[in-house]
């Protein structure tokens, strides 16, 4: 009897997950299955689903996230977690020069994690940041193919794939991510996107956002507001000059 | 192009190689099935050059795999053994996996055409070459499709994710696994001493000589449809596949070395010494540096087209930002 008791309990708490965010149909729940329930919607809505928001409207482009990056993790020379693209378009007098920081958007879902044969990357269930670990990867480099935001790399000393975790060794002390601590201009805004009273959801849902490649499907956690989306690339913008300075070793986007 | 590529030549040779391998494996272990009479059929003597061959390739393809993986690069020589602690839905858990077992038959089925194989009586040997046969056939095909899944489950790479690729990738394995064998004979092929077994030799010649022509078109279609799909869309694939066309950085390999060298004269060739024995019975009469050369375009066209596509899906990515 235990036994069934415990499989259902289980696949209702599975049921509520999948349902989740809908606070009515928790509540509904909530009364039909007293304590299990309750204790399975509470788990729900205190789980974090860290994202982050970079105000382009406050950036002045000045890479101290990229240098920040670099620095907390000794990225090998030639590699980038964090980066700044500048994009420039317009014929004079018309013209305009804008910031886009880059960093991986720890997507809802990730490309990069499907196609990984030995399991060794993964979106995380307690917070959604996507990691991996460099002492399974064998470097097979498929990740790095399948990201659309070319947020992956080969590091060289480890012989891994790496990228941004959202300095995730800071965020379990409870600090923000070093590019985040050390924006010059509050640009950037690191939270937790499952707690509608944190700055980055309040922000979010009083400002036009977007993010990176949307119909891509991938869902990104990295919003922006106030990003100039434009690309060489685009047929349509082939008119006007358009140059992307990617501040990478890969001058051009991926 | 100064960007480096996250996968270079040897994942490029990898993709050749395999397809080599898995085709020469199905193509052989399908004629001798076809030739009857147990373990000796009258294709078996043609058989016998992809059998023994179809395993090098396949083998030292994973070799230059394992070259290229950054854990091998930075020291980590064994790390690559973590493909066989899981397997999971990524295209390449799947194809370790199967690529693993394929060798293992290969290598068996190879063992098979040993003459005197030690360990084996020739009724054994004739009848382990059967039942391995049956394995064979179906493990080559589904090797020369994997690899062109590897490269097609990525929406970020809008070249490569074309379901057709993977049987673009069939077909050209089984029409280079054709070529090699063809090569082979004709290197190495000595004339039988029963005109009998002579006479099977020219006919097995001649139904690999029709069967790859017949492959080639099939392919010259699988490619029409790959590139006329894609430059129908708006977008991503259209942006990709136009590296192909006019004023394309790869539109000259993939037109004069892969389209021409490598499909359309090597198919014209052939039919040309098919077509009397097919349309007026006549004798079928190749001469030997004739079957090399086209073997040899074909082999040089299978391994442009396994370059063009894994370098134009490189350089090529979703448009916009």
């Amino acid at each position: 009897m235990v036994d069934i008791n415990e499989d259902s309990i289980a696949s209702r708490r599975e049921f509520l997950k999948q349902a989740g965010g809908t606070a009515a149909l928790g509540a509904g729940a909530a009364a039909a299955l007293p304590s299990a329930a309750q204790a399975a919607v509470s788990e729900t809505e205190t789980k974090p689903r860290y994202g982050m928001l970079i105000d382009l409207r406050r950036c002045t482009g000045c890479h101290a996230c990229s240098v920040a990056c670099k620095a907390e993790f000794d990225v090998p020379l030639g590699s980038t977690r964090s980066w700044v693209e500048y994009v420039e378009k317009g014929n004079y007098p018309t013209v305009s020069r804008s910031f886009l920081p880059r960093l991986c958007n720890q997507c809802t879902n990730p490309p990069c994690v499907p196609v990984c044969p030995v399991n060794a990357t993964w979106k995380r269930e307690e917070d959604g940041i996507v990691v991996i670990d460099p002492d399974v990867c064998i470097g097979c480099k498929y990740c790095i193919q399948a990201c659309p935001y070319d947020a992956r790399f080969l590091n060289p000393v480890t012989g891994a794939a790496d990228k941004c975790d959202f300095c995730l060794h800071r965020v379990a002390q409870g600090l923000v991510p070093s590019c985040v601590n050390t924006c010059i201009a509050d640009a950037r805004i690191f939270g937790d996107l499952n707690d509608p009273e944190s700055k980055i959801s309040k922000m979010i849902a009083s400002n036009p956002v977007t993010v990176l490649r949307q119909e891509m499907g991938t869902e990104p956690n990295v919003y922006y507001i106030n990003a100039d989306h434009s690309d060489p690339r685009q047929p349509g913008q082939r008119h006007e000059y358009i140059r992307v300075d990617t501040h990478r070793r890969n001058q051009e986007r991926a | 192009m100064s960007e480096e590529f996250t996968w270079g030549l040897p994942v490029i040779g990898y993709l050749f190689l395999a397809g080599v391998g898995a085709g020469a494996l199905t193509v052989s272990a399908s004629m001798f099935l076809r030739g009857g009479e147990g373990g000796r059929g009258m294709h078996v003597d043609t058989a016998r050059y992809g059998a023994l061959l179809a395993p090098f390739p396949i083998i030292i393809g994973s070799g230059l795999l394992v070259l290229e993986l950054g854990s091998f690069q930075a020291g980590n020589w064994f790390r690559f053994l973590n493909l066989y602690k899981v397997l999971n839905l990524s295209p390449m858990s799947i194809g370790t996996w199967l690529i693993t077992f394929t060798i293992g038959v290969s290598l068996v089925y190879a063992y098979t055409y040993v003459r005197n194989a030690p360990g084996l009586t020739i009724e054994q040997r004739y009848k382990l070459r059967n039942v391995v046969s049956w394995l064979a056939v179906p493990l080559g095909i589904a090797t020369a499709v994997y690899t062109g899944i590897l490269l097609g489950a990525m929406p970020s790479r809008p070249f490569w994710n074309s379901p057709i690729l993977a049987l673009l990738f069939l077909i050209s394995a089984l029409s280079t696994g054709v070529a090699a064998i063809l090569l082979l004979r004709a290197l190495f092929h000595r004339a039988a001493k029963e005109p009998e077994s002579e006479r099977h030799i020219v006919h097995t010649g001649y139904l690999l000589t029709a069967s790859d022509a017949m492959l080639i078109g099939f392919e010259l279609m699988a490619v029409f449809l790959f590139a006329m799909y894609a430059q129908l869309t708006i977008g991503n694939v259209r942006e990709a596949v136009s590296v192909l066309f006019t004023g394309g950085s790869l539109a000259s390999l993939f037109w004069i070395v892969f389209i021409v060298l490598g499909l359309i004269v090597p198919a014209l060739i052939e039919i040309y010494y098919v077509v009397p024995k097919l349309l007026y019975h006549r004798e079928f009469v190749i001469p030997k540096g004739v079957e090399i050369g086209v073997a040899v375009l074909v082999l040089v066209g299978g391994f442009t087209l396994r370059y063009v596509v894994v370098v134009a899906g490189q350089i090529t990515g979703p448009i916009g930002i």
